[in-house]
């Protein structure tokens, strides 16, 4: 039945064991051509990354924000610490609230903050779908830039009005941003992932070269692996993808605002959680830590969640998690600020205000004795409106 | 656990060490079983139990073999414990199923329970490997062996052990019985086949995957070009899955100091099917030539009972691929083009005047179309794509470009490779830029692959 017609090169006898070919191509290095192999890949892998942000430009304006579409780009949200850290006075960071989800560049927090300092550059680094969970993890792995500088780290109480937000359900669920979370300890109980899926997110979150594969995916090739992509365009030429041309994205998502006013107003019913028992608090913890042990100056801004949404009991237990979050900031020498729910009609929903909102928020901000003293490096009292 | 996978990775860089370290000591053994079968237990620790059960048994019956004077009933107790595991994991679904379609067609009101039986992985694999250790035993082609731990090793070493490939006792355990003398060489060659199986596995068969797939779940919606297509890049899809799977156990046994047999060879430059068997799942036919060909007679008794054996073999070949009439099909259908090919070469004409391009080119068209059986899903989807390749019109396939490139520059190499101009491809330069582009490739345009390979189903 089976008949050798082509007798491949056998490679064996030479080391004593048995005459078993070596295969069926010529993919064969010696051990010093190895060596050469591993050199010349050890520096793609060490200088690659570095290299690249000499070749594609990156040159945020005063109002950068990671366009929506990166926002799984953590390299270049790395690129961007590194630049805000040269070129900013204070980083405000946080979720879709500090992003400005419904608002465009120029009706941010932190367009709001620069406009009303005068003299301050603040940078945008809010992360949309950063819930404190993978934020922490962000700061962890990618936000290692930040070192002494203002950080304005915002934290929206809407990561603990349920369990599945504060991602404490058994049930798996997909959210956003898993990639960050603590893959093993502490676990999360909604995470469902396979350990050897854990396992990879573990290793090349270390690895910066990895993350800078997943920059150029997310950048040039629609999100999609190679592959993947050029299935969907079969007769494109990938190298004519890379443009070195970073995507942008200046405008919010106006589109998604419907009905705005009635559903900012509607009383929805909340199933917080304990502030002791919540993850996202314990994670939103171990951001300050991870900030002020990087030497920053960290100021917390709490809220301002729509309280018009509310009804009497959750208004109760929000204010019962308003003060634990305060005593906790009060204990660990953290300034804080936190603002009192802005009008109705400047909610968009349960957390993320219209640009009148924000420069509202922002005036509100710089009046505030800790943020003066704290972020603008005021000692004098606040101006009068 | 996948090779392709951190989780691998891991393992290896803890148990090589160890391995290393004891390979001289008596406990080299033990941390080889340990390792394998910490390996095996990572899909699901219940596998171990039917792998010790196999393992034990078969040593067992080896050694009653050869002390008592029942030798044929000993070694029809091997044979029936590894086509009854098989019967029964595998099969046992595959029976209901046509059971109950013989019951249905006869007007019967009755339908046995489908068994919900999961098949566990790299059972065809190391069940094949100790029956053949048995009949070997039995035969006197080789002393039984009298450790229990390194006759464990030999059916579990877990390179091999989830898809082959499938070793025969005369190679491997000889290995086993003298420390592995490890040369710097093997470490490279150990690697250098690595690489090239990460390469087949990643970066080719499962990006032909998405397309073909895409054809395949859908074969009503494409036309003519696309299925065409798609049934040309399965067919090297599961030449890159399969062959780079056992390159990369070729290349971890390698540097272990271990020498598995080479289990491809460029099956798609065949100039016959029979070719096509002799480079194709290499420890594979061979296992059905020496255990189930020869014994049913072989070619000693005639045309007819030649191409008797020669059907039957290749249909229990093809059922032992899958539980689905569609493998048996794909098994028969083989079976009549090594017929055809075999008459063929008998004939001056085919044998002088046909160019071996042509021959090549004539048998890879074959084995791709008997490809339609094996990945259809069934016999009526087999036949839809067959009859939408014939009749169907011309649409755009929007087959991948880079995926044609690819596959046509791999081919291209085996031309080279099997040709006079194999010496521009072990030039330095060659040689050093392929693996430096391949693994560049990998990292940087590669998926993060979690696609399992397709035979480990089987």
């Amino acid at each position: 039945m089976v008949k050798k017609e082509s007798k491949p090169k056998s490679a064996s006898a030479a080391t004593g064991g048995p005459d078993v070919p070596f295969g069926s191509n010529c993919v064969r290095l010696s051990r010093r051509e190895w060596i050469a192999a591993a050199i010349i890949l050890l520096a793609a892998f060490c200088f690659g990354p570095a290299l690249w942000e000499r070749i594609e430009k990156f040159e945020p304006g005063p109002d950068y924000r990671l366009p929506y579409a990166s926002g799984y780009d953590y390299w270049l949200y790395g690129r961007y610490c590194r630049w805000a850290h040269k070129n900013s006075d204070a980083l405000v960071i946080g979720d879709s609230v500090v992003w400005g989800h419904y608002v465009d560049t120029d009706g941010t927090l932190s367009h709001y903050l620069s406009r009303d300092s005068a003299d301050l550059r603040f940078a945008n680094m809010g992360v949309d779908g950063a819930h404190p969970a993978a934020l922490a993890g962000l700061l962890r792995y990618y936000g290692r830039a930040v070192t002494g500088r203002k950080v304005v780290l915002h934290l929206n109480p809407l990561w603990m009005t349920s369990k599945k937000q504060d991602l404490q359900t058994e049930k798996q669920f997909r959210f956003n941003h898993s990639r960050l979370v603590p893959q093993f300890f502490p676990r999360i109980p909604c995470y469902w992932a396979p350990y050897s899926k854990r396992l990879s997110v573990a290793i090349e979150r270390y690895l910066p070269f990895f993350a800078w594969t997943s920059h150029l995916r997310i950048s040039y090739f629609d999100s999609m692996d190679l592959p993947a992509w050029t299935v969907e365009h079969p007769y494109a030429n990938p190298l004519k993808a890379v443009t070195l041309v970073l995507p942008e994205d200046k405008r919010g998502k106006q589109d998604e605002i419907i009905g705005r006013g009635e559903r900012a107003a509607a009383p929805g019913g909340m199933d917080w959680v304990e502030l002791e028992g919540s993850l996202q608090w314990r994670f939103f913890r171990d951001s300050v830590k991870i900030l002020k042990a990087r030497g920053n100056t960290v100021f917390v801004l709490v809220g301002p969640f729509n309280e018009h949404r509310m009804g009497a009991e959750d208004l109760a237990v929000y204010r019962k998690i308003q003060g634990g979050i305060e005593t906790w900031l009060r204990q660990n020498d953290v300034p804080y600020f936190m603002p009192p729910a802005l009008p109705a009609a400047l909610y968009v929903d349960a957390s993320h205000p219209v640009a009148e909102g924000y420069a509202s928020l922002a005036a509100q901000l710089i009046r505030n004795a800790a943020f003066r003293s704290a972020i603008l490096g005021r000692s004098e009292s606040a101006p009068a409106d | 656990m996948l090779f392709h996978s951190w989780v691998f990775a891991i393992f290896f860089l803890v148990a090589y060490p160890i391995y290393l370290a004891l390979r001289r000591t008596r406990l080299g053994l033990l941390w080889l079983l340990t390792a394998s079968y910490l390996f095996y237990a990572w899909a699901n620790p219940l596998y171990l139990v039917l792998i010790a059960y196999s393992t034990l048994l078969d040593y067992v019956v080896v050694a009653r073999m050869t002390r008592s004077g029942h030798r044929k009933a000993w070694l029809a107790v091997s044979i029936a414990n590894g086509l009854g595991l098989l019967g029964f994991f595998k099969y046992a679904g595959f029976i209901t199923d046509n059971i109950n379609a013989l019951l249905s067609s006869l007007s019967i009101p009755y339908a046995a329970p489908a068994p919900g039986i999961l098949l566990p992985v790299g059972l065809s694999f190391y069940l094949f490997q100790s029956v053949s250790y048995a009949i070997d035993v039995y035969r006197g082609r080789i002393e039984r062996e009298t450790s229990l731990i390194r006759h464990a090793v030999f059916v579990s070493f877990f390179p091999r052990l989830l898809a082959g490939p499938i070793e025969r006792a005369g190679n491997l355990l000889p290995q086993l019985r003298q420390t592995p003398r490890l040369s710097a060489e093997d470490v490279t060659e150990g690697l250098s086949l690595f690489v090239v199986g990460l390469f087949k596995k990643v970066a080719l068969a499962d990006y032909l995957a998405i397309y073909v797939k895409q054809i395949y779940d859908a074969p009503g919606d494409f036309q003519s070009p696309a299925l065409i297509l798609a049934t040309f890049l399965f067919g090297w899809r599961i030449y890159f899955d399969f062959s780079g799977y056992t390159d990369m156990a070729r290349g971890v046994a390698r540097m272990m100091g271990i020498r598995l047999m080479l289990n491809f060879n460029n099956p798609y430059l065949a100039t016959s099917l029979g070719d096509f068997w002799a480079r194709w799942h290499i420890s594979l036919s061979s296992w059905f030539k020496d255990y189930v060909y020869i014994p049913l007679g072989g070619n000693r008794r005639g045309a007819f009972n030649t191409y008797r054996n020669m059907f039957l073999t290749m249909v229990i070949s093809g059922l032992w691929h899958g539980a689905a009439w569609t493998f048996v099909i794909w098994g028969a259908v083989h079976a009549l083009g090594r017929f055809a090919t075999r008459e063929l070469e008998r004939t001056t004409f085919y044998r002088e005047r046909i160019p071996k391009l042509v021959k090549q080119l004539l048998i890879f068209a074959f084995v791709t179309f008997a490809w339609i059986f094996f990945e259809a899903d069934s016999i009526g989807q087999a036949w839809l794509i067959i009859t939408r390749i014939f009749t169907s019109g011309f649409a755009d396939p929007r087959c991948p470009v880079l995926a044609l490139v690819l596959v046509f520059g791999v081919w291209l190499y085996q031309f080279a490779y099997e040709s006079r101009f194999r010496w521009v491809l072990e030039s330095r330069g060659v040689r050093f830029g392929a693996v430096v582009l391949m693994i560049l490739y990998l990292a940087i345009f590669a998926p993060a692959s979690d696609q399992a390979f397709i035979y480990l189903q089987f």
